[in-house]
């Protein structure tokens, strides 16, 4: 999970403008399922503008989670691994070849591409101990990685407890200058996959180790690249093309070698303008003055006019998200500690009009398990694809009638609750509001008494559905986006019974399953990918059948291109543009 | 004079000291967004968010916080660095100040040189045809929100996205000393943005006012005089009719230097009102913290130039 | 030949409840060097007919007929450019709240140049020495400083009387007092009055008093004209006024002077009742609702203002023996009217 999943604000409105006007546009999602969009070739030169409303999370690639910043960090940076636009297997980036992993599974070998150098100012050849340090400073609080924990843990020797200064990892071993190797504390099926992401990025120690020191790196504002692009620095490698909240500017890196990538890098500088409102925004992208909208999604009010605009509508690809918005129920006590008191809820849950409230089908097809059809063969077919939905009903609307009949099962001999009130924490903004407003009308319709306790949506976050001391009945405006298209970075932190956090939970539900705790410690280690994937794909059939939360909608993204440029939507990363594969016509 | 100014500039301080405990205890108090956790992102382990909320001061009895930011306020007019990227908040805000001026400044003079006269054409003829078109203008513009108004200006006259393409388009701005014309012709549409309600406000006061001081007996004297009526209205009328305009402008423009949010929001101008905005939107306690006692100073400083003001433009106030 | 003289004037606005008939038909005459005194209560019509001789009245919802005739001109169709010629430097007019008449931002001795630069071009430090002349002569010490005071840090008295300097700066021929001394404290009336009458006499002025106070008119008038609904019921010299009143309405006005002579406990006697709406006035003599002696035409027809006696005009139905009759009754009986 790279940001709560909905950080954009201002699209509310128009949503619901979309919803008023009866308008699904519903031939629009099609065919997105494992689905790529065409790239086509384009020719070197020119200028992409892609605009934003918000600014990057972090500017520094170790800290950057952040789908937005990740359209920064992977045409700046060279992670290991990376993925082009149109697929979600990774491929060998800084590496030069797929690593290998030892058949204990807990030794993993890399060799990177020799010649690769760093920009100005640094501007030396790339070794292995550069790899190693960008890890290591994942560990440092003054860097404050948010996934360091979760990817890079296994390893020997990675800390536990976090300081702020870098730790030397006795597992990570440079036994010469183009090999890394990873020696594991146990075996671990999405390792591999984890070394994509930016924090296996190199970063050149001895410039850097003096950005480092402190409460807090500095590094990103001096940072050095390795990609086709930079960002704007001066001789002393100092940026200056980022101003937070304004714009990131970025041009060729000198260095880069376009014999050892794969980035086509057509153009010749990128600039990121931020600060937009997204009807602004858009009207900008289609108007030309601007080539692709970064973190925000057209108002669904401009989308429906795109859609119904034969020239527009080809300029607007859809991306799956890699994840599902769902209702957590609070599975430690009552009354929804009863698996068929959550089962009435999972029957009784209008999910069409819950969808509506973010605009209907043109926001994504419903959801009816947790891995969403964006996986494909990576887990979605094993959990039984579009046909696994154990809680049908007609036309997605609840079925009361099998809700009641669970309730009986559960003692309530009426068919409706009975019990004391059950209390919700809800975004206090719409969508988020409207949505929560549905499930507390749904469960109205069996008998419950739904309080609402209205907070930002942050807030309802870190203060009382990820604090399980502080958290209420149910968390309606809950959800997850997988970091890579690897099952268990899907449902391994929200479903693990073994990880409950006393703050920061992301186990909304507490769920605390022998039998799929079980079967998760066993697919962790599993090695084999089809194996692996057919366990994870059992594993989220049994979170569904079981409840304890209730997914409901498997968003789609919309990006929006301008006449002048070529597509390039990043498939792998919720459909981000990929500016080292667009180009200027 | 000299002894009040010195009063009331205390007060102010003050007042900016309750303002910022205040934005601290509500920011404590009301649920708002844990910042440790926020920064850590949501797959981050406990023993990271603990070393954040170490780092951040967040460990602390939020009093304990609050004399932090307070003494480093005081003792190097240190604003804090924000939680979401650790940018210094006072280097913050200074860069943009430019932004919220030029839109602020340029906003003033525009609503002033429509309103004004407008308001004093109607005041002329009381219920004339001209009158009430101005004034149901007036109140069309009052009620429309800048929003909106700020959308539809960009859709009908800025480049790129509009129907006539005059003016500079969202994001266009950039700093005067940089390209004086660039810069003047990104703000034209947000200045008429702003002071449209600003104007039609200010040509509505001004006509009450100058109707009102009309029926003043000194009024009758002028014109027992023998003055010319033109004269009689802007010598005898406008002088005190606009008093209270002048302060009630001084008491605007205050508040829009704290940051025109939503014109600098639809306009993409880099502007404080646009960093206050963000600041809310991340929970960046800081930079909250720095906007409101920027805005607050704002408003607490044209209070004081305005009561100042007042005693010069109005021999009947002293102040002791 | 009179000075100034007002001939069948009719002043009526029109507002939102109807339309005020506030001045009707009245006629007056003001010869040079005279005061001539208006008497009657609020609504009477007597400031709006003095304010509509320099033209003060004339608004946009006003209707003004009749004729002002001054200087051989007739001040009712003048151009405004040319009537305001007239106002300042050769009619000029006081009011009866000087705090209010005065603008509150401006110095009064700026205020009384800019009365004098409208009409004589001088240069404005000869404005200035006129100006505090004007000011010493109305009484005002040190006028230098005084010339630099804003109105609010002067008196009541201090302030009307440079309202009189501002007035007199230009020497005008008539000068039109409205209330000039209501607002003010009674020893301070009596200095202004005092004032105005050594001005006259002093510089020739011709006065229009307007007043509610008989008194006043007592003290300072050479005629006399009671006005009441926008009409005049009775007008004579002050000697034949005082000794023969002849209209019910000025007996009851006469009967409310305090007086000197009578017991301090006695209650002045305001005529009962309230003065007629201009805009419904009542049909016959305006005055008869509140007419104890009203005979019977007074309801059906307005009488004439007619003459009495050589210059004594009257507006009543009562027959002329009635009258007297009444009135000597009335001053045997008691001072006061019930």
């Amino acid at each position: 999970m790279r940001r709560p999943i909905a950080a954009v604000a201002g699209v509310a409105a128009g949503v619901l403008a979309l919803v008023a006007a009866g308008c699904g546009g519903g031939g629009s999602t099609s065919g997105v399922q494992g689905a790529s969009h065409t790239i086509t070739a384009g020719k070197k030169g020119g200028t992409i503008t892609i605009l934003s409303n918000g600014d990057v999370d972090h500017i520094d690639p170790g800290a950057a989670y952040y789908q937005f910043t990740y359209a920064i960090t992977y045409v700046t940076q060279r992670p290991l691994l990376a993925y082009k636009p149109n697929s979600i297997q990774p491929t060998p980036d800084l590496a030069s070849s797929m690593p290998t992993v030892s058949k204990d599974g807990k030794t993993v070998t890399v060799h990177i591409r020799p010649g690769i150098k760093f920009s100005p100012p640094v501007n030396r050849v790339v070794t292995s101990a550069d790899v190693k340090y960008a890890i290591e400073r994942g560990f440092d609080a003054a860097v404050g990685n948010g996934y360091a924990g979760a990817y890079f843990g296994v390893i020997q020797g990675a800390p536990t407890k976090i300081g702020n200064s870098v730790p030397n990892i006795s597992g990570i071993q440079t036994p010469n200058k183009t090999t890394i190797v990873f020696k594991l504390s146990q075996p671990s099926g999405i390792f591999v996959s984890g070394l994509q992401e930016p924090l296996t990025a190199p970063v050149p120690a001895d410039y850097a180790r003096k950005f480092d020191k402190g409460k807090s790196s500095s590094y990103g504002n001096h940072q050095v690249a390795t990609g086709p692009y930079m960002i704007q620095n001066n001789a002393a490698g100092t940026i200056t093309g980022y101003t937070p909240g304004r714009q990131i500017v970025l041009v060729r890196n000198p260095n880069w070698n376009p014999k050892t990538s794969w980035r086509p890098a057509y153009a010749d500088k990128i600039v990121f303008k931020e600060g937009f409102d997204p009807t602004v925004g858009t009207k900008q992208i289609l108007s030309g003055q601007a080539d692709a909208n970064g973190d925000f999604p057209p108002p669904a009010a401009n989308m429906k006019q795109i859609e119904s605009n034969s020239s527009q509508k080809p300029e607007l690809d859809f991306t799956p998200t890699a994840g599902s918005r769902f209702v957590a129920l609070n599975t430690q006590k009552p009354p929804f500690n009863n698996k068929y008191v959550r089962m009435a809820v999972a029957y009784v849950l209008d999910r069409n009009a819950m969808r509506l409230t973010r605009g209907g089908a043109i926001d994504g097809k419903i959801a009816t398990h947790f891995i969403d059809p964006s996986f494909g063969s990576h887990g979605f077919n094993q959990a039984g694809g579009y046909g696994y939905n154990p809680f049908p009903s007609a036309n997605n609307s609840g079925d009361v009638a099998k809700a009641e009949a669970m309730l009986k099962k559960a003692g309530f001999k009426s068919g409706k609750y009975t019990g004391p009130q059950v209390t919700q924490v809800a975004d206090n903004v719409a969508p988020g509001s409207n949505t929560a407003a549905v499930v507390a009308n749904s469960l109205q319709k069996i008998g419950f008494n739904v309080k609402t306790i209205s907070v930002q949506h942050a807030a309802m976050y870190t203060r009382f559905c990820g604090v399980p001391k502080n958290a209420p009945n149910i968390c309606p405006n809950v959800g997850w986006l997988a970091d890579f298209h690897e099952p268990q970075a899907d449902l391994d932190a929200n479903f693990d019974g073994t990880n409950i956090l006393p703050a920061n939970n992301v186990n909304w539900s507490q769920l605390n399953d022998p039998a799929i705790n079980k079967l998760m410690a066993k697919a962790k280690l599993e090695l084999n990918s089809e194996k692996r994937w057919a366990e994870w794909g059992q594993i989220d059939k049994m979170i569904t059948a079981s409840a304890a939360a209730i997914p409901w909608i498997w968003e789609d993204s919309p990006t929006l291109y301008s006449p002048k440029v070529t597509h390039a939507t990043e498939l792998w990363n919720g459909g981000e543009p990929d500016v080292s594969f667009m180009s200027v016509k | 004079m000299g002894a009040y100014i010195v009063r009331r500039t205390l007060w102010a301080l003050l007042l900016l000291v309750v303002v910022s405990f205040l934005t601290f205890v509500i920011f404590n108090v009301f649920p708002s967004a844990d910042p440790a956790a926020l920064r850590a992102g949501r797959n981050a382990t406990p023993a990271l968010v603990h070393q954040i909320r170490i780092n951040l001061g967040l460990n602390k009895p939020f009093y304990t916080q609050f004399w932090i930011y307070f003494k480093g306020l005081v003792e190097h007019f240190n604003l804090g660095y924000s939680y979401y990227n650790s940018e210094s908040v006072k280097s913050e805000i200074f860069s943009r100040l430019p932004a919220t001026i030029s839109v602020t400044v340029g906003g003033f003079i525009v609503w002033m040189l429509i309103g004004i006269p407008v308001g004093i054409v109607s005041a002329i003829r009381p219920r004339s045809i001209l009158d009430r078109v101005m004034m149901g203008g007036s109140l069309v513009a009052i009620s429309a929100p800048v929003y909106f108004l700020g959308l539809v200006s960009l859709f009908l006259f800025a480049k790129g996205t509009g129907q006539l393409q005059w003016f500079g388009a969202a994001g266009s701005y950039v700093p005067i000393t940089q390209n004086v014309g660039v810069w003047f012709n990104s703000l034209v549409l947000p200045w008429l943005t702003l002071a449209a309600a600003f104007a039609a406000f200010y040509a509505r006061m001004t006509r009450g006012n100058l109707i009102e001081t009309m029926h003043e007996d000194y009024i009758r004297t002028a014109r027992a005089k023998g003055l010319r009526e033109s004269r009689v209205i802007t010598k005898h009328g406008l002088r005190a009719a606009l008093t209270p305009i002048v302060t009630m402008a001084g008491m605007d423009i205050g508040l829009l230097l704290g940051g025109a949010i939503l014109t600098e929001i639809v306009f993409n101008i880099p502007g404080i009102g646009r960093y206050a905005y963000d600041a809310i939107v991340n929970s960046d306690l800081p930079a909250i913290q720095g906007t409101v006692l920027f805005g607050a100073f704002f408003i607490v400083f044209a209070n004081l130039v305005v009561d100042i003001m007042y005693a010069f433009l109005d021999p009947r106030v002293t102040y002791g | 030949m009179a000075l100034l003289e007002i001939e069948d004037l009719h002043v009526s606005f029109k507002t939102m409840d109807g339309v005020v008939r506030a001045v009707e038909g009245v006629s007056l005459s003001l010869d040079p060097r005279k005061t001539l005194g208006v008497v009657g209560e609020s609504g009477s019509g007597k400031s709006v007919t003095a304010q509509t001789i320099i033209g003060l009245t004339r608004f946009p919802n006003a209707t003004i007929t009749g004729r002002i005739l001054f200087d051989g001109h007739d001040l009712v169709t003048m151009s405004t450019d040319d009537l305001r010629a007239i106002r300042g430097a050769r009619i000029a007019m006081i009011f009866q709240d000087p705090l209010s008449s005065l603008h509150p931002f401006f110095k009064v001795g700026h205020q009384i140049v800019e009365a004098i630069r409208v009409h004589e071009d001088i240069p404005r430090d000869v404005a200035r020495k006129r100006t505090i002349e004007a000011l010493r002569s109305v009484g005002i010490p040190s006028p230098e400083e005084r010339f630099d005071s804003f109105p609010h840090e002067m008196s009541g008295g201090m302030r009307q009387r440079a309202m009189i300097a501002m007035a007199l700066a230009l020497r005008p021929d008539i000068l039109i007092a409205d209330e000039p001394t209501t607002a003010l404290d009674v020893t301070v009336q009596a200095q202004v009055l005092e004032l105005i009458q050594a001005l006259r006499d002093d510089f020739g002025t011709a006065v229009v008093l307007i007043t509610h106070d008989l008194g006043v008119v007592a003290q300072m008038c050479d005629d006399v004209a009671v006005m009441y609904a926008g009409r005049v019921l009775e007008q004579a010299p002050r000697e034949m006024l005082f000794t023969q009143p002849q209209h019910p309405y000025t007996w009851g006005l006469l009967q409310s002077i305090p007086r000197l002579d009578a017991p301090r406990t006695e209650r002045l006697s305001p005529i009962a009742g309230s003065p007629p709406s201009l805009i419904n006035a009542p049909r016959g003599c305006k005055f008869h609702p509140r007419c104890p002696y009203a005979p019977p035409p007074a309801f059906e027809t307005e009488p004439e203002l007619a003459p009495a006696e050589p210059g004594h005009l009257v507006r009543c139905h009562l027959p002329v023996e009635e009258r007297r009759r009444v009135w000597q009754s009335l001053q045997q009986e008691h001072p006061v009217l019930r």
